[in-house]
């Protein structure tokens, strides 16, 4: 069950596609777990296509329609082979990492970033208690993604953010003084967000983070590994 | 209630034509490869295409460009297209927002290779809802938006079309981010809400 879903304006980003690609990787994570999202999702793609349909007409050069039979009629014949109604949806080539392949956690998107599930990640120690991995997603500029681990009993060293940090927490769980998020949820935090998150149970945590900017620690210690930490 | 049966020969040119029509055209398009559809639905999109791929600061070489890219995925693709699951126009409207994003922002393709995953993961299970229901959402959406306040109405069409995160948004307007915020938050409610009217 998630409680802590995207925000508005993440989704009609997403649905407008201008949200930078780890961002973007991130919601689609949650979007692939979140029935209810993924309606939400919808919902801001009708309007993408109802303004879509209200756009100004404008000419189009000569022949064009012509020009687009002669590619159709080009086409490897291959394309009209599969083209017939496919109740799974794939096209061949065209869809990602079957589900099947990346185990019960990891969302297909990652899976295929990653090329291997959880179990497989080089973890780096970056401070007592938490290992982080950063993923070679290639977003705007400042854009880090990283997959966080936090091992029960640890406390994340206080930290607030000068830009936005958003987190999918894909297995355990962890709270702070914002609530409790679980497998599923999401966490927006922006510029006045100064939050300090622990894993809860028996079990690591790890989420899925992306930030715009470097993050902020509050106490010495902490402060002491930022540049090793990169954090 | 409506059961036009849709001849290609009924639509002449220069008509407009309804969300419904545009449905079904799609729908026919790729059950029988229906070129002649494929024409009235390159008349109708194409040029509010270009419109779409322009505003994105290209030029018209590479808006033609993308237009016979976008084209030639619906093509290809119509077979998947459900009309229970989106109208024709917002179909489209993801299949050019993903040709965009392969060509401007290559970074990113790989998020947005294949919508039609989502598409087909989305199953209505409470209801069957029927090419009406979304012909008249199409139109609802349409009415909701013009009813948006000139504010939030400006900061939607910015996210959709322009190609800019909020934050770009924000410094276009010489605004708070906050501020553009909100008023896409404000105006999406206001969008949801009617939706869900139409579910009761």
């Amino acid at each position: 069950m998630i409680n802590h879903h995207l925000s508005d304006e993440m989704i009609l980003a997403y649905a407008a596609g201008s949200l930078p690609a780890g961002q973007a990787m991130l919601v689609r994570c949650h979007l692939d777990m979140c029935p209810h999202c993924l309606q939400r999702l919808m919902d801001a793609q009708n309007v993408g296509g109802a303004l879509l349909d209200e756009l100004p007409e404008m000419d189009l050069n000569e022949g064009g329609f012509d020009r687009l039979l002669a590619q159709i009629d080009d086409m490897p014949v291959l394309d009209e082979a599969s083209s017939h109604p496919d109740h799974t949806g794939v096209v061949e080539g065209e869809v990602l990492a079957a589900s099947s392949s990346h185990g019960p956690d990891m969302p297909a998107l990652l899976h295929d970033v990653m090329g291997h599930g959880f179990d497989d990640i080089k973890w780096k120690l970056v401070g007592p208690g938490i290992r982080q991995f950063i993923l070679p997603v290639q977003g705007s500029e400042g854009e880090k993604v990283r997959l966080l681990k936090l091992s029960p009993g640890f406390v994340t060293p206080q930290h607030s953010h000068h830009g936005s940090e958003i987190t999918l927490v894909l297995k355990g769980s962890f709270c702070d003084e914002t609530g409790r998020y679980k497998k599923g949820d999401i966490q927006e935090a922006d510029d006045d967000v100064d939050h300090q998150p622990i894993a809860d149970t028996e079990e690591d945590c790890i989420c899925l983070t992306v930030t715009d900017a470097p993050l902020e620690f509050k106490k010495m210690m902490p402060r002491l590994f930022q540049p090793i930490v990169g954090i | 209630m409506r059961n036009m049966q849709l001849t290609v020969g009924i639509l002449e040119k220069g008509r407009v034509l309804a969300t419904e029509d545009l449905n079904k055209l799609l729908v026919t398009l790729g059950r029988d490869r229906c070129k002649a559809c494929f024409r009235t639905l390159f008349e109708h999109f194409a040029p509010r295409l270009k419109s779409f791929f322009l505003k994105v600061g290209t030029n018209e070489e590479v808006a033609e460009e993308l237009i016979q890219e976008t084209f030639v995925q619906i093509w290809r693709k119509s077979h998947l297209y459900d009309p229970s699951k989106a109208a024709a126009s917002t179909w489209i409207f993801t299949i050019a927002r993903n040709r965009r994003i392969d060509r401007f922002r290559s970074e990113k393709s790989f998020v947005y290779r294949d919508d039609q995953y989502f598409a087909d993961m989305l199953v209505m299970e409470e209801q069957q809802i029927d090419d009406v229901y979304r012909g008249e959402l199409n139109e609802k959406i349409k009415d909701a938006i013009g009813l948006l306040s000139a504010n939030q109405a400006e900061v939607v069409r910015l996210s959709f079309f322009d190609d800019i995160s909020h934050r770009e948004i924000a410094q276009k307007l010489s605004l708070p981010l906050g501020t553009v915020k909100s008023r896409l938050r404000l105006a999406f409610k206001h969008l949801r809400t009617i939706l869900k009217e139409m579910d009761q």
